[in-house]
């Protein structure tokens, strides 16, 4: 035999061998076929009924709070002052459902940073009311603008609602004041209104073909910023007014929205329900499309004795539970009632790991632009 | 049995053509120039080695520490330099250390970015500060016209053939375990995350087929190295290493190793082949063709017997590092004590949170940390997963809060990981101060057991 016919031989043999080791192992299992999960199919979910209607919704929010602030600097009066403040609360609580799609557009623009950067830094804003001249998206104003900074402006802290229309109406620094908080909502409109044209522009389309699961693709980021979201939820929102990060000192005044002082668990609550709309494919009239959910399905995680997506679930409604049970004001709750916090704040930590930990695992997702050898 | 162990001292000693050394050398300096400067492209000096604030020293080397931004640049750019001049075969010896020891030091600045690939071109390197690959189609024997040799003993070439061989064997003997046979994973997980890929998108999605990219992959690693040391067989061999190899490259982002593998294997094929390349690019640059006479290298007796006592230890550290993990109980993959520097590749889907708590000793209250303010995103992952560097976070944390004046502190962890699917798992609880562990070759009894809970 010359050495060609042995070269065929060998790879005839070679490819023999593979085929009849998996072909083996296939008999032994009776596998129900696999469905190929359409996964265009779930990011143009999460663009058409997640990402953009929700972008409207905060938009939408966001223009009659300027509306009803605008009646209040035509006429300032008390109860205009309460009709601004309601119509910001609606539009605090409608920014919780953009806040964690901070890819794409919202991410070239910041909309976490400018819009929700908390607690805000109180002498800085009066200095530059008392200035009349300043830049917000300078990086000393990081903690000076967004939704904080209104909230400390039309709330403050012990002072009458009278006493505060009046800072805007007959206090030396009254105009400035005035001027500031339109100048705030005005900045927060010019970027979500660029953000809405980003996605109606050529994001969407960017975002539906980018089907990869490494980092940069719309998976890999999706999965990302709903992580950085629940951790956002666990330590921002109650694990450093906690004490968590100060041997368990409570900080109160580190509360989101603590000036309004009556809202933080609404807004903590609106947040987490966004999450699960992130992780359901969920919209805005709550019809559950391709998600994240379905993903998990499709690939047939598991969890213990039950599905990955099943485990998640549940954790969610827990969660939801836990949270539930805690009182408004926040800022009051963990100083008096710190234990009922915290057993949310650790329903809220083991959320984290499935989504962080199963999540990505399962999905193969992969975290780093580096090169690697799996191990 | 005489006439056996003189065979095989003819075959060690006999003389070969240097070709095929000289080949090699070009390819592997050229992929390395080429390696370095994608690496400086893709920003990785800085996001590896200048921006962290936290390294993971290796056991052993905690004294390998980066220096600042515009060394680590510098390094590179020597990289890059010396690779070339291997390549081109000009100060070949002293290019081939500098670029052994200064490869080598920036893999030990953090295991966070340890690879078996970079272990794989260290060893590389190693290897050929002692190989005479620029005594023939190089700038040293252009300059220098008495060296140069056309034949050398075969124990130059059996060297990196024998590397080629560890590396190829012991990954094949590390896929011999049931999660990869009989579970197919990791690959279960990794093969339908490309299921956007065209044509062959929806087949990465059968289970069938991460079996059979498991089964392929294992006997592929273990049956190849013998077919590429055999002659006749070289070239259907070879032609699988071509397969496996942009297999890999194009399901996994594993850069630019499956083609210094290509490359690099080619050292296998007789010496004919590599002749031929060698007067193709003496045609193409014009250079005489002088090696009509033979000429045969023959290394000083020193010489000779300091390789010998170099490679039998190198060899010999080889074939038993890889089975070190004998040595310490549980689950290999979980406890990872014993998994590096073993071709142990694609082994484990790995993934993990953890959270650290700094206590006050007196008081026992906690300050939970924020990693992101310490880590990257890759040494949070590979931190959280990695019992190793689980201590040596918590030795960072401590001196970084007693920094901050805080005295007599412990610090503890929660790590949740999930390995290979399983469900995510406490790795160690908060009942283990990590910062008062120390890292070392003993059993790190502290490591939660590892329950498949299936």
């Amino acid at each position: 035999m010359n050495a060609k016919k042995i070269n065929i031989i060998v790879i005839f043999l070679l490819i023999i061998t593979l085929f009849s080791a998996c072909n083996k192992k296939k008999k032994g299992e009776e596998d129900e076929p696999e469905v190929q999960f359409d996964k265009t199919g779930m990011l143009t979910n999460y663009a058409d009924n997640v990402f953009i209607p929700n972008f409207q919704y905060a938009k939408n929010g966001l223009d009659s709070f300027a509306l009803a602030y605008n009646d209040f600097t035509q006429t300032k009066t008390e109860a205009n002052l309460i009709i601004a403040r309601q119509k910001f609360i609606i539009a605090y609580t409608r920014f919780q459902y953009i806040s964690a799609f901070e890819l794409g557009p919202s991410e070239t623009e910041l909309i976490r940073l400018v819009f929700n950067t908390y607690p805000c830094d109180s002498v800085q804003i009066k200095n530059n009311i008392s200035a009349g001249v300043y830049d917000l998206s300078t990086p000393a104003n990081i903690a000076a603008h967004g939704f904080p900074a209104i909230d400390y402006l039309l709330y403050g802290k012990n002072i009458s609602d009278a006493s505060l229309v009046a800072l805007f109406d007959t206090d030396v620094n009254a105009t400035n004041r005035t001027v500031y908080v339109t100048n705030c909502v005005t900045e927060m409109q010019t970027k979500l209104n660029a953000v809405i044209a980003g996605w109606n522009g050529g994001y969407k389309n960017t975002f539906t073909n980018s089907t990869g699961s490494d980092i940069g693709s719309s998976l890999g980021l999706l999965v990302n910023q709903l992580n950085y979201e629940v951790d956002l939820l666990k330590n921002g929102k109650l694990g450093i007014p906690l004490g968590k990060k100060t041997l368990g000192t409570p900080l109160p005044e580190k509360c989101e929205a603590y000036y309004a002082n009556n809202v933080s668990i609404k807004l903590a609550q609106a947040c987490l329900n966004n999450i699960e709309n992130m992780y359901l494919g969920r919209s805005r009239n709550g019809s559950d499309g391709l998600g994240l959910d379905d993903y998990l399905d499709a690939l047939k995680a598991q969890y213990v004795s039950g599905t990955l997506n099943d485990a998640i679930k549940n954790q969610f409604a827990i969660a939801k539970t836990k949270l539930a049970l805690v009182n408004e004001p926040l800022s009051n709750e963990v100083i008096n009632n710190a234990a009922v916090v915290d057993a949310a704040y650790l329903e809220i930590q083991k959320l984290l790991v499935l989504l962080k930990t199963d999540m990505p695992s399962v999905m193969g997702i992969i975290i780093t632009y580096q090169d690697g050898d799996g191990d | 049995m005489e006439t056996a162990i003189n065979h095989i001292k003819h075959y060690i000693t006999k003389q070969v053509n240097i070709a095929p050394l000289a080949v090699f050398r070009m390819a592997f300096g050229f992929l390395m120039l080429g390696s370095v400067l994608r690496f400086i492209a893709k920003g990785w000096v800085y996001s590896m080695y200048i921006k962290p604030k936290v390294f993971f020293p290796f056991y052993g080397f905690e004294w390998v520490k980066p220096i600042d931004a515009e060394a680590m640049y510098a390094i590179f750019i020597a990289l890059a330099i010396v690779s070339l001049c291997i390549a081109l075969g000009f100060f070949y010896r002293l290019a081939t250390i500098i670029f052994f020891v200064l490869f080598t030091y920036v893999e030990l600045i953090d295991k966070t970015n340890y690879l078996n690939h970079y272990y794989f071109i260290s060893i590389m390197s190693f290897i050929m500060m002692f190989l005479p690959a620029n005594k023939a189609f190089a700038l040293d024997t252009y300059f220098k016209k008495n060296i140069a040799v056309t034949h050398i003993p075969n124990y130059f070439v059996l060297l990196v053939k024998a590397q080629v061989f560890v590396v190829y064997f012991f990954a094949g003997v590390a896929k011999l375990n049931y999660d990869w046979l009989f579970e197919a994973q990791p690959l279960k997980i990794w093969l339908p995350a490309n299921s956007e890929m065209p044509i062959i998108g929806d087949l990465l999605t059968q289970e069938w087929v991460a079996y059979f990219f498991s089964w392929f992959g294992c006997i592929y690693d273990l049956a190849i190295p013998f077919f590429l040391f055999i002659p006749r067989f070289v070239r259907p061999a070879y032609f699988f290493v071509i397969v496996f190899h942009l297999a890999t490259s194009m399901l996994f982002n594993i850069g630019m190793f499956p083609y210094i593998m290509i490359a690099l294997t080619t050292i296998f094929f007789r010496e004919q082949f590599h002749i031929k390349i060698i007067d193709t690019l003496k045609a193409v640059f014009k250079v005489k063709n002088n090696s009509e006479i033979l000429l045969e290298y023959k290394p000083s007796i020193t010489y000779k017997k300091a390789i010998t006592y170099v490679f039998v230890l190198h060899f010999a550290i080889q074939l038993v590092l890889p089975f070190r993990y004998l040595l310490y109980p549980g689950e290999l993959f979980w406890t990872e004590q014993g998994f590096r520097f073993s071709w142990r590749v694609m082994l484990i889907e790995k993934a993990g949170t953890a959270f650290f708590y700094i206590k006050d000793k007196t008081t026992g209250k906690e300050i939970e940390v924020n990693n992101r303010e310490y880590l990257t995103q890759m040494q949070e992952k590979m931190m959280a997963t990695q019992p190793d560097m689980l201590i040596n976070y918590a030795h960072f944390l401590k001196h970084e809060f007693e920094l901050k004046g805080m005295k007599d502190v412990d610090v503890v962890a929660e790590s949740y990981v999930t390995l290979n699917g399983s469900p995510s798992q406490l790795m160690v609880d908060k009942t283990t101060v990590l910062s008062s562990l120390e890292n070392n070759y003993s059993n790190k009894s502290w490591i939660l057991p590892f329950k498949q809970n299936h």
